[in-house]
């Protein structure tokens, strides 16, 4: 009953309205963001087989060209232009892109050269998706085709010699993980997992960094109004009052994970869903889908490997909740509080990074001993762990965390039914607000 | 007189200093008790040793029969404690901090409501207890706290500089609640304070401490006799200087 009266008010400390509107908001911008990127994309692939040209030849051959464009699918639109001055002649097209068959460029095919082609593309700024609107790419490989086609037709070729050239090996890719195998490139099976996996560590470091700031203000602005002598002195015991931290901050982590966690999917799948799409079907084609292959090498994770991902993921919390408890315990001030966030960023930040760039068992031993030291570094590697079925890996970095937990505990529980809880402090040189104040009143 | 508060030769080291070193006294049932002292003389480290917040290398206190060191749980359940400057939750209503309080007290919800009630009555803040304790003024978080430190009924309050920060009026008021409640409900009560002529008005005795010393205890016109002194001040001021001298 007790700890319930204290969880509630942990609860209510934390749950404020700020946070519940910060939250409320980023999950919005994540979605707006996400439907964002995915109508970008879109328009993307439209643009695509959009070609706006401008044929300054004027021959019979650019002109059937254009027709072939035409009959191959694209929508074409013609334009008009002199000159070079590029900004100008896009201005008064109103177009983002264009393509100019320049005067001479079926005379060059004629002699057996290679003819001149002019791609002109606006470039807004210089953020990655901003830009994929603007580009000649589809238009000039299917010119490409149209020519080679045109080529080979003039050396006696007949469609199938054409086809067989441009094409001229079939390659029938294999991937195999372990003793499974599937009839897929690994560049799809990558590409799809590192889509499918791009959130997870994204919300984990974003938990640590939350959960961590949360629970030091709390313990530091406790502490330094004096509220946390009054629960001490009250009849409950340190450990319900810890407990109650502890259990109020991990069950906030959770509702923020959940939330994240929703936000991201949208976000992701409107960013992620129609590239992957493309990619899938043009990388895979004939064979099967991206999903089936993913399942046929057991790369597909199942309830099991969810609850096994959710308890390391806990653990990690829980890790987290005791070091801040420390950290905040020593803090003098609420400025000192963001400062003390420091040691676990680094310790979040320096996984995250490495599970982003690289695999850390891939990396020299003395390296990986010390990023695995890290017991952040088990929660980044998780899935990656369970995905290739490396589980001696994935259950020594879960004891791993479990014995730091223990520990991070233990010091936790003993700080605070010591008397330490009142008299700790990190200075760096600066007398603690803290015992100022109590040398005051002696 | 039954004792509510027995102080045996309580020494407090930290790693440098000897903040408290063989402090004893003694409080009575309705007895308003100060320690009064400059600062750092160890009024706090006593007051906290005795509230069970930190453990003192020597000695040991009794309260209402239970001892500091062997049943710490027990005397918290007789005992309030209201540290210097305290603040209270800025997001939560002053009612909903007396109910929370109230229930770390007891979980009969009765009792609750009685404790919350009492406290109501005693802070006078009305109305205004329905609104977030962050729009409180400084005086008024003091009488919030003084309230929901007395609403239990303890033994023992123990309340470390009670009007530190208050004007004179609200300081006033606060004087007349203690003497209040020990004069009418038999509380007692355990002091601390620099203000020396605030202390000679609410406390029936006092004992003067220095440098983790209790150098002399008493009522205070006893003293003021003693050290033919006009006012607690003096009487500080000569014990002290006896005692260097000494």
């Amino acid at each position: 009953m007790k700890f319930f009266n204290l969880l509630k008010k942990e609860l209510g400390e934390l749950l404020t309205a700020q946070t519940i509107i910060s939250l409320v908001l980023v999950t919005g911008m994540l979605m707006l963001m996400g439907n964002l990127m995915k109508s970008t994309i879109e328009d993307a692939v439209e643009n695509e087989y959009t070609i706006s040209i401008c044929d300054r030849d004027q021959t019979d051959f650019t002109k059937q060209l254009i027709k072939t464009l035409r009959e191959a699918g694209a929508t074409v639109d013609e334009y008009e232009s002199e000159g070079d001055d590029y900004p100008a002649i896009l201005r008064d097209a109103d177009v983002e892109s264009l393509v100019i068959l320049p005067k001479g460029f079926t005379e060059a095919l004629e002699k057996d050269e290679r003819p001149e082609m002019i791609s002109v593309g606006v470039m807004k700024s210089s953020a990655a998706m901003s830009n994929i609107a603007n580009s000649n790419s589809g238009a000039i490989a299917l010119i490409e085709d149209c020519i080679s086609s045109t080529f080979a037709a003039k050396a006696g070729l007949t469609a199938e010699q054409v086809d067989l050239l441009q094409l001229p090996v079939n390659v029938n890719e294999q991937t195999v993980v372990k003793d499974k195998s599937a009839p897929v490139s690994t560049t799809s099976v990558m590409s799809s997992i590192m889509t499918k996996n791009m959130i997870l560590p994204i919300i984990v470091f974003i938990l640590i960094m939350f959960t961590s700031n949360m629970l030091m203000s709390a313990i530091s602005n406790e502490k330094i109004d004096k509220t946390l002598e009054t629960l001490l002195s009250a009849p409950v015991s340190r450990t319900a009052i810890l407990g109650a931290k502890m259990l109020a901050a991990a069950i906030i982590a959770l509702l923020n994970a959940v939330v994240y966690m929703f936000g991201f999917s949208s976000f992701m799948n409107g960013a992620t869903k129609s590239v992957s799409d493309e990619m899938g079907s043009k990388l895979v084609g004939q064979y099967i889908s991206v999903d089936e292959a993913l399942d046929r090498l057991g790369l597909t994770l199942g309830i099991g490997d969810y609850i096994l991902i959710g308890a390391q993921l806990f653990l990690t919390i829980m890790i987290c909740l005791s070091i801040s408890l420390m950290l905040g315990a020593l803090v003098n001030d609420t400025k000192q509080s963001q400062t003390m966030i420091m040691p676990l960023m680094i310790m979040a930040m320096v996984p995250y990074l490495i599970s982003i760039m690289s695999d850390i068992n891939t990396l020299p031993m003395a390296i990986r001993l010390v990023v695995y030291a890290i017991p952040f570094t088990h929660t980044f590697s998780a899935v990656n762990n369970i995905m290739f079925g490396n589980m001696g890996l994935f259950f020594a970095g879960l004891a791993y965390q479990l014995v730091v937990f223990a520990i991070c505990l233990f010091f936790a529980l003993r700080l605070f039914n010591s008397d330490k809880i009142l008299t700790a402090s990190l200075n760096f040189g600066q007398k603690s607000k803290f015992k100022k104040s109590t040398a005051d009143n002696e | 007189m039954e004792k509510v508060l027995e102080v045996r030769e309580l020494s407090k080291q930290y790693t440098k200093v000897l903040a408290a070193d063989k402090v004893s006294f003694d409080i009575e049932k309705g007895e308003i008790f100060a320690l009064i002292g400059p600062n750092g003389a160890g009024k706090t480290t006593t007051i906290r040793m005795i509230s069970t917040l930190l453990t003192p290398t020597a000695g040991d206190a009794v309260i209402a029969g239970h001892s500091i060191i062997k049943e710490p749980a027990k005397v918290r359940e007789c005992i309030t404690y209201l540290p210097d400057e305290a603040g209270a939750y800025k997001n939560m209503t002053g009612k909903n901090y007396l109910r929370f309080m109230a229930g770390l007290f007891s979980t009969d919800i009765d009792t609750i409501n009685r404790y919350v009630e009492r406290a109501e009555r005693i802070c006078g803040l009305g109305e205004r207890l329905k609104d977030k304790i962050g729009t409180y003024s400084r005086g008024m978080i003091r009488k919030l706290l003084l309230a929901r430190a007395v609403m239990t009924e303890p033994k023992l309050a123990i309340l470390d500089e009670p009007t530190s920060g208050l004007d004179v009026l609200n300081a006033i008021e606060i004087r007349k609640m203690i003497k209040r409640l020990a004069a009418e409900e038999g509380m007692s009560f355990l002091l601390s304070s620099h203000n020396m002529l605030e202390i000679e008005f609410v406390s029936d005795r006092v004992g003067i401490i220095s440098k983790g010393h209790l150098l002399v205890s008493g009522k205070a016109d006893e003293l003021k006799e003693r050290y033919s002194a006009a006012n607690l001040e003096e009487v500080f001021e000569r014990v002290v200087k006896g005692n260097e001298i000494l």
